[in-house]
């Protein structure tokens, strides 16, 4: 025998190898009865024909009663091809006869050519079929029911036709199939009684095909050969009586066919001994593990291969198993069987039948099948006689225990795997042997099967290598290797496009590659990717990405391409090296270019939903932030609310921080956004390319109300960044807007970018509250704009800055212009100003007419209203702080001591009487005999005025808060603010100032020290008549004449009592406003045209110059020989001349004054600085010298 | 003596990988994947049926023509897989078990490094170098 084996491993014969391996064959279908449905013609649509298909292959049961009275079971096994080389193998596994032609057609008026078809398909198959039925379906029952001869065959056609009007009801089709399925049943149990009944003698050799040159010349009626003969036909009718469902007998035969080809040697032979006894073990252990879910695919196997050194282990391994196998075996007994069965069945089934239950969580669902397989495997064996397979081992000799089978199969293996033509054979067994691992649940010994398959090698056509990966694949992910099954899965792929292929299918190696994904932990979804990138493989998904890419592109769909392409960029991004990111960035391109990636889910014709995948790293975001909107825009509260917090202003402790509900999260923005204004978004890109990006269409993703954003398109330079970038769109509804994210359209693909996906940002969306619609308003002044924005404190709002520059005391008037730019009548202005200054200052520095302007209100969109500032350059013109003569103007008249008598007078401060007879004196003195010293020495302190007084700035805020439409309904407004700069320059100084008596008693002189700091030549107006010119940066003394201060003004003065030093300042300052207010002076520079006023406001007066401002509480009249005496005039008259003196008190108080001692005192005044007070010797009294009135009364009661 | 070896993480992610021969990671890398199957049937049938001390070596995972792979499973379910060359006969289990004993010890130097975050990619240079020598059969 070895001679004959050596003679088969030299010589292969390639055509009587069996070359299209069945990778669907299971260990049932050795006791399978082989039926081929074909579709005959074109006329039956390929639909119709699938599910005639169906409806036959339920039928793949049969019940017969044999000649004997028991009960045997048919099973029948349809295929919808069979190459007729199989065919040639019938003689050494009888399963692979076919037994039964179905013909299936529809037809219309060529009957008769169907018929020739169906009699061709006989004679091909004619060597093994038994019998054939022709299943017809039409013609509609109008058509022609007069001509009977289109429902009949010609006589010649000798298989029986079943004819059908349409292929939807059929009925009694599938009774029609049963009794053809009988009668093959029939011929079979002939043909084994036929077999069984030859003497042992005379037994033919049987042989495989590939067999039959190796034996020509052979001595056949040797010793060994007889053996041979023997056990061969010992098999052959083990496998016919399996066939015809006598499993117990079949076990004997194959037993004893063992015993006997062992002991010649036929390796081939007697592996198909121990297959078909482990068919047979099968059969009897498993009975409802047949096909009744078509889940086993193919595959396809090679031969002569080394590497079985593994083999020994599985045995172990086996061991292992059965303990599992007995515990679930007991616990099965006690759950009520049929019942369990069922529901196990219909889980089992489900879960075959969907394919993406891989998908997810991998190992869980694992475990799930397994359990299911393995309880399967156990549960599903009712057996015909209710036998567990222990039973059934105790019951029936021969069968092989549940560890045996694989045992066994795994020696037949062996066996086959030394004959290179028996490589399908050899392949099928190792698929039949993974199946019944797989059912016994012994996943490691399932996995060494399959692991053979790949050993055996075998010349394929491409597409059989196809079958064979997709069925290892579909093996490898029952026994839940998913990553295997994933390997051969992307094997089977590129198989589809590989060289060898004659006919490229991307299509078919797209969808496998598809299938692939999950075994490498990749799901389609972006969004689903773990972030941290944990799972799986990175250099295996990527290789897998980019052959799905090109997989996609090459069978034409580009949108694919380009969605795998960007998933690839987008998940895979921080496992690519930079050159890697580069060329795929170039690539994804290139692809888009075809065809643009949208954000839409992608619907292939398999129904697979390829989700979108959006590009968030290209380019990469830095941050994301919501602007408020410019701050004049800003919404604010037209009356804020006070809150009651208690008399504190701060507190730690929250009334109702019980509700804990109330928090607002931060991604809520604590501004608002107006309703059809423009709200921005700001964000920091960075382009990781090392070429330029463009980003094209870049906008925002929002939710909730309508929200129209503003495409942005820019260009970022190669590995930089960040980018300042700014998003803007416009809300159109009132309420709460989310912003989600932004998109982008980048290297021609569309991406919805949400920062829920994007990693690295504290929240998912930021919302903003939308308000109403409000006006917009331009302010516009007439006075020019200066460049900074003022120093005042709020200075966002400001709009506009201006700057004027006037002398002090000047004027101007500065008109505002509001125009509307929005869309909105402006309904409500409200202006205000805000400075540093006091509030009476500011009033007199900036005034404006409010009723003008609400005049002009509403304000409709394009129009224009204005009203007019009025400004003022107030400022201090004394000139008190910057030297010691303002504050200290009673310097001013002291010097040469004209006035010992005051200053020493014993009286100062007590008596005010005396002290006014005193002081006329000493103003008369001071006015002359100090006005000139004072003057010269002006020089000097006006020198020193020139710093302080230089330009001083006056700033104001013009707040102008304005509303209308339904913003002002819900009550907000917007604020915006011009900045009012006064640059104030120095015009003139009042560097001194006096007082003098006047000629009159009711006026006094004011005089002043008027210094000229400006440049030019000022001419000043002192009283309504009088002018003086002054010469730039010069000084002069001006006399300015002014009505004394009524005493009605001084009550308190007079009243009596302590005066308070409260009182005191109080009268101070009516005199000083006295005198400010009496006062105009009013400058007008040459040159400029330039006009302005003086104030003399706050101008401090020293007591002395008060008692002559004030009006004097007495007045007196004095006559001389009745003629009235003006003070200080000189009267002459002769030595000895008697002269009358008459004194006229007048009592100006707003009382009576009581007991007034009037004294006449007399001097001599010689002229030289002496007076003389005693004048006995010079002059003679004729009457009272003094005089005490008891009352003089108020002039004015 | 080792032609390529793995660390992989407790999530079956690589961790570390060394190839004898540069250009041929790829196919290794789908070698040792896969190979993760068998560690995972193998992981799980253990923990059903014992709660005694697992062994760690689990031995030769699966062999092609070229290849032969081995595991190893830490009790933290640290994986490391060696592959070597189906030619070389002369290897025996022993010695791959030692190899992976190495490995072990030299896995432990890495992780006990205070700047080394369990999880991470190994980027030691130390490692590299012993895995290296480990591969060529010096160590």
């Amino acid at each position: 025998m070895r001679s004959s084996v050596s003679v088969i491993l030299s010589s292969p014969a390639p055509d009587t190898s069996m070359s299209h391996p069945d990778y669907e064959q299971t260990a049932h279908d050795h006791a399978a009865v082989l039926l081929l449905v074909k579709h005959v013609g074109n006329q039956l649509k390929q639909k119709n024909f699938s599910r005639v298909y169906e409806r036959l292959s339920r039928v793949n049961h049969v019940k017969v009663v044999d000649s004997v009275g028991v009960s045997r079971e048919v099973s029948a096994r349809y295929i919808k091809e069979y190459p007729v080389e199989n065919n040639d193998w019938g003689d050494y596994q009888t399963h692979r006869r076919l037994l039964g032609l179905i013909s299936v057609e529809k037809y219309d008026k060529e009957l008769n050519e169907l018929c020739r078809v169906h009699e061709s398909l006989k004679v091909k198959y004619s060597s093994t079929l038994f019998d054939s039925r022709c299943v017809l379906f039409g013609p509609p029952a109008d058509t022609s029911p007069s001509e009977p001869n289109v429902l009949s065959t010609p006589s010649n056609f000798k298989t029986r036709a079943l004819f059908y009007e349409d292929c939807e009801a059929c009925v009694g089709l599938e009774d029609q199939i049963s009794e053809f399925l009988c009668s093959l049943f029939w011929v079979l149990e002939s043909k084994r009684l036929e077999r069984s009944r030859e003497k042992v003698e005379r037994v033919s050799l049987l042989l495989a095909p590939f067999e039959r040159k190796d034996f020509v010349g052979l001595d056949l009626e040797s010793r060994s050969n007889r053996k041979r003969c023997v056990g061969r036909m010992t098999k052959h009718l083990g496998d016919l009586s399996l066939q015809a469902g006598l499993a117990t007998e079949a076990l004997s035969y194959y037993s004893s066919a063992i015993d006997i080809l062992k002991a010649v040697g036929d390796w081939l032979w007697l592996g198909g001994a121990y297959e078909g006894l482990c068919a047979a073990s099968v059969v009897l252990l498993y009975p409802n593990l047949s096909r009744s879910f078509p889940l086993q695919r193919n595959a396809s196997l090679q031969e002569g291969s080394p590497g079985k050194q593994s083999w020994g282990r599985i045995t172990k391994e086996n061991k292992k198993r059965k303990g599992i196998y007995r515990s679930a075996d007991n616990r099965r007994e006690k759950n009520g069987r049929s019942f369990f069965h069922f529901s196990l069945r219909c889980k089992l089934s489900v879960l075959k039948d969907s394919t993406v239950y891989i998908l997810n969580s991998q190992n869980v669902t694992t475990e799930f099948i397994f359990l299911f397989l393995r309880s399967s495997s156990i549960s599903t064996n009712s057996l015909p006689s209710d036998m567990s397979p222990t039973e059934v081992q105790q019951e029936i000799q021969n069968v092989l225990s549940p560890e045996d089978i694989p045992k066994r199969y795994r020696e037949a293996i062996i066996h086959y795997s030394k004959y290179l033509n028996a490589g399908i054979i050899e392949m099928e067994a190792c698929f039949k042997a993974a199946r019944i691992a797989v059912e016994q649940g012994c996943t490691l010994q399932a996995s060494t099967f399959l692991q053979n398959v790949i050993f055996i090698n075998l010349t394929l056509s491409e597409l059989e290598k196809i079958q064979r990966f997709t069925s290892l694949s579909d093996l490898y992910t029952q026994i839940g290797f998913h990553r295997k099954a994933s390997f051969c899965r992307r094997l089977a792929a590129t198989r589809y496009v590989s060289a060898q292929n004659p006919q490229p299918n991307w299509a078919q190696c797209y969808q496998l590659m598809l299938q692939a994904l999950s075994g490498h932990k990749l799901l389609l979804d972006p969004t689903e990717f773990p972030k941290d990138g944990l799972q799986g493989w990175p250099a295996l998904q990527i290789q897998l990405l980019q052959e799905l890419v090109v997989a996609a592109r090459r069978m034409g769909h580009s949108a694919l391409a380009t969605r795998h392409m960007t998933f690839l960029l987008q998940t895979m991004w921080d496992h690519l090296l930079p050159a890697e990111q580069r060329d795929l960035a170039l690539q994804l391109q290139v692809l888009a270019a075809q065809c643009e990636g949208a954000p839409v889910p992608l619907v292939l014709n398999s129904g697979v939903v390829i989700p979108p995948a959006n590009l968030t790293n290209l380019p990469q975001i830095w941050s994301f932030v919501l602007r408020d909107l410019e701050p004049q825009l800003r919404p604010q509260k037209i009356e804020k609310v006070k809150e009651d917090s208690g008399p504190f202003l701060f507190t730690p402790i929250h009334f109702g921080s019980l509700e804990r509900k109330t928090v607002v999260t931060s991604s809520k923005m604590d501004y608002f956004w107006v309703e059809g204004d423009v709200c921005e978004v700001a964000m920091e890109l960075y382009n990781p390319l090392p070429f330029e990006l463009k980003v094209l269409n870049m906008r925002l993703l929002t939710s909730g109300v309508v929200f129209e954003s503003v495409p942005v398109s820019l260009s970022l330079p190669p590995e930089s960044g960040p980018h300042p970038v700014i998003l803007s769109g416009t809300p159109k509804e009132i309420g709460e807007l989310e912003v989600l994210g932004y998109s982008t359209h980048t290297l021609g693909v569309k991406s919805n970018c949400r920062l829920r996906h994007i990693g690295g940002f504290p929240h998912p969306l930021y919302s903003v509250d939308v308000i109403p619609a409000l006006p917009k308003m331009q302010v516009l002044t007439s006075l020019p704009k200066s460049a900074s924005s003022g120093s005042l404190g709020e200075t966002l709002t400001v709009v506009m800055s201006t700057n004027i520059t006037l002398y002090a005391g000047e004027s101007a008037e500065c008109s505002v212009t509001l125009s509307n730019v929005g869309d909105l009548p402006i309904e409500m202005v409200e202006v205000s100003v805000h400075s540093t200054l006091e509030p009476l200052t500011q009033e007199q520095v900036f005034q404006w007419s409010q009723e003008n302007l609400q005049a002009q209100l509403p304000l409709q969109p394009g129009a224009d209203a204005s009203f007019t500032v009025y400004l003022y350059s107030l400022a201090d013109f004394l000139n008190v702080s910057s030297t010691a003569y303002g504050s200290q103007p009673a310097s001013f008249l002291s010097g040469p001591s004209s006035l010992p008598s005051r200053l020493s007078s014993p009286t100062f401060g007590r008596e005010q009487a005396s002290r006014r007879s005193e002081l006329t004196a000493s103003f008369r003195s001071g006015g002359s005999s100090h006005s000139g010293s004072s003057l010269g020495s002006s020089r000097s302190p006006f020198s020193k005025l020139g710093a302080p007084n230089t330009s001083k700035t006056l700033e104001g805020q013009l707040k102008l808060r304005y509303s209308g439409g339904a913003g002002l309904e819900s009550g907000y407004c917007r604020l915006s603010s011009v900045t009012l700069s006064v640059e104030m320059l120095p015009s003139v100084q009042i560097t001194n100032w006096d007082v003098l008596p006047a000629e009159t008693n009711s006026q006094f002189y004011l005089v002043l020290d008027v210094a000229n700091i400006t440049s030019h030549e000022l001419e000043l107006q002192y009283t309504p008549s009088k002018c003086i010119l002054i010469e730039g940066n010069e000084s002069c003394r001006i006399p300015v004449p002014v009505n004394r201060c009524p005493l009605s003004k001084l009550t308190k003065l007079y009243r009596g009592g302590k005066i308070s030093a409260d009182d005191r300042l109080e009268l101070d300052q009516i005199c000083s406003e006295h005198v400010a207010a009496s006062v105009d002076l009013r400058w007008h520079i040459l040159s400029t045209g330039t006009r302005g006023r003086v104030s003399l406001k706050g101008i401090t007066l020293t007591p002395e110059m008060l008692d002559l401002v004030r009006m004097s509480p007495l007045q007196w009249e004095v006559t001389l020989n009745s003629q009235p005496v003006k003070p200080q005039e000189e009267l002459s008259c002769r030595a000895g001349q008697c002269l009358q003196l008459g004194i006229s008190v007048h009592n100006f108080l707003e009382r009576s004054l009581w007991q007034v001692c009037l004294a006449v005192q007399f001097y001599q005044d010689h002229q030289n600085g002496v007076n003389n007070y005693r004048l006995e010797t010079r002059l003679a009294n004729a009457g009272a010298s003094k005089v005490l009135l008891p009352e003089v009364r108020n002039i004015l009661v | 003596m080792a032609v390529c070896v793995t660390v992989i993480g407790k999530e079956n992610s690589p961790k570390y990988i060394s190839c004898l021969n540069p250009e041929l990671d790829l196919q290794f890398q789908y070698k040792v994947h896969t190979s993760l199957d068998v560690v995972e049937e193998k992981l799980s049938s253990v923990g059903k049926t014992s709660g005694d001390v697992r062994e760690l070596y689990l031995g030769l995972l699966y062999s092609t023509e070229e290849h032969k792979i081995f595991g190893y499973v830490t009790n933290t379910k640290i994986k490391f897989i060696i592959v070597v060359e189906s030619s070389n006969t002369l290897l025996r289990d022993n010695e791959v078990r030692t190899m992976f004993r190495k490995l072990h010890t030299i896995y432990t130097d890495v992780v006990c490094n205070p700047f080394h975050i369990p999880g991470d990619p190994i980027i030691s240079k130390n490692f590299d170098a012993t895995v290296k020598s480990i591969m060529s059969g010096n160590a």
